[in-house]
């Protein structure tokens, strides 16, 4: 029996392989309509394939990707809301376990990084870190939408367009400049400020990243001799990975820098300049 | 103007719009209930911790007030102990004290009257002595006598009597 079933699964495998070869010879490549230095430059630059947005205007696709991203988690949020928080217990079970080492990750990243205020900053780096790694994360199931020429296009993920990038990073920066304002007023926004480039770094860092995965399996999928088994790991490379460095990357740096600003230590300089 | 990287306020502040939506719903949703569970959970937990210390310095202190007790006790109980070994010492000694001097009045008055039972006995001996000897020799002389008056009687009768008796 165990010969008979290795020697049926040798055949199909076998068989499967050689359909998938002929299929690579004797299928002819469609005839693009773009070539794959638009492809690049369009994943790039986001000129053409527009998306309209209910009709009110017209959006990178990265956009769509956003609010489909935040739509699924907010669902997601709600529905564990509903019924899954209300039963938690105080021996928790394996989802009970998985939301809090979720939320006590990034709220301990907050109070080591941040010692002084982290009560805000925890929840600012908990849907950062959570929009981050599943909207990079989401690149991977290849949702489609079509777009305003009536091509039908894979999602990509929001933060491989340089808007939602910079948003991202200006927007951490800004956090770090309001945390510094209000734990050590001017001071401390001139100790942020003094890091000007942060927001561009951020931002660049965060683009850079995302968009060369996003690059990279773009021309593995364009051509379709090295379609088959490689973008599988070239997906998971790019995308899994990516998505969670990403995230601890920009976590950190965010939790980092907010904890320098609203560090207080005026009054130990005093008293050093008084005993001296 | 033509901005590099097609870089789009509208879209920037469509992204921050989005962001924002997902801040606003997390925080409610998610990270504030868990977050408040946990430390809801923690700050039970530290009561109980915390009620545990307290009810072990509690059991602490009452160990040592109990242990003070007990030593208290002890030297009590060793100085009762003491007092009480004291008085039995002494009650014996009395006791001894006042069976010697009656055993000395016992024997003083057994002395006296074994002195007197020995002079009864050696007067009632002396008494008995004499008439003893004055019945031996009341015997010696009626066996003296009876033996000169059977001789007598023998010479008189040629032996008959004599015969007879023997």
């Amino acid at each position: 029996m165990e010969k008979k079933k290795k020697r049926r699964f040798l055949v199909i495998w076998l068989l499967l392989l050689a359909a998938t070869l002929a299929g690579v010879i004797l299928i002819k490549p469609p005839e693009s309509e773009e070539s794959v230095k638009f492809m690049m430059y369009d994943a790039v630059m986001h000129e053409y394939g527009k998306i309209s947005l209910f009709g009110l205007m017209e959006v990178n696709p990265a956009v769509v990707s956003a609010f489909t991203v935040t739509g699924i988690i907010l669902l997601f949020a709600a529905i564990v809301r509903i019924f899954v928080i209300p039963r938690f217990k105080d021996v928790p079970g394996k989802f009970q376990l998985l939301l809090e080492a979720w939320v006590g990750f990034f709220d301990g990243l907050a109070k080591t990084n941040s010692p002084h205020r982290n009560k805000f900053l925890g929840a600012y780096i908990f849907t950062a870190g959570s929009y981050i790694c599943l909207s990079t994360l989401f690149e991977l199931f290849g949702l489609q939408v079509v777009n305003t020429e009536g091509i039908s296009m894979a999602m990509p993920a929001p933060l491989a367009d340089i808007n939602g990038a910079i948003c991202l990073g200006a927007l951490s920066y800004l956090v770090i400049l309001g945390g510094g304002i209000i734990a050590n007023g001017g001071r401390g926004a001139a100790g942020v400020l003094k890091d000007f480039s942060l927001p561009i770094s951020m931002s660049f860092r965060l683009f850079g990243a995302l968009l060369s995965g996003l690059l990279v399996t773009e021309l593995v999928y364009y051509y379709i001799t090295i379609s088959f088994v490689l973008p599988v790991i070239v997906g998971v490379l790019f995308t899994g990975i990516h998505s969670l460095v990403q995230t601890y990357v920009l976590c950190m740096l965010t939790s980092v820098f907010y904890g320098e600003a609203t560090e207080v230590h005026e009054k130990k300089k005093k008293d050093e300049k008084a005993a001296a | 103007m033509n901005v590099p990287l097609n870089i789009n306020l509208q879209q920037i502040l469509l992204h921050l719009f989005n962001f924002l939506l997902l801040f606003g719903g997390l925080y409610l949703l998610l990270y504030k209930p868990v977050k408040d569970f946990m430390d809801k959970r923690q700050s039970k937990i530290r009561q109980i911790i915390e009620e545990s210390e307290k009810m072990h310095s509690e059991a602490e202190e009452k160990k040592a007030e109990y242990e003070a007790k007990i030593a208290e006790f002890d030297k009590y109980a060793a100085e009762k102990e003491k007092e009480v070994l004291k008085e039995a010492d002494e009650k014996a000694e009395k006791k001894l004290s006042l069976a010697r001097a009656e055993a000395e009045k016992i024997v003083e008055e057994a002395r006296v009257s074994g002195r007197k039972e020995h002079d009864r006995i050696v007067e009632s001996a002396g008494e008995d002595i004499a008439s003893l000897a004055a019945e031996a020799a009341e015997k010696i002389l009626s066996e003296s006598m009876d033996s000169t008056y059977a001789a007598f009687l023998d010479a008189v009768s040629g032996g008959e009597i004599s015969g007879k008796q023997g």
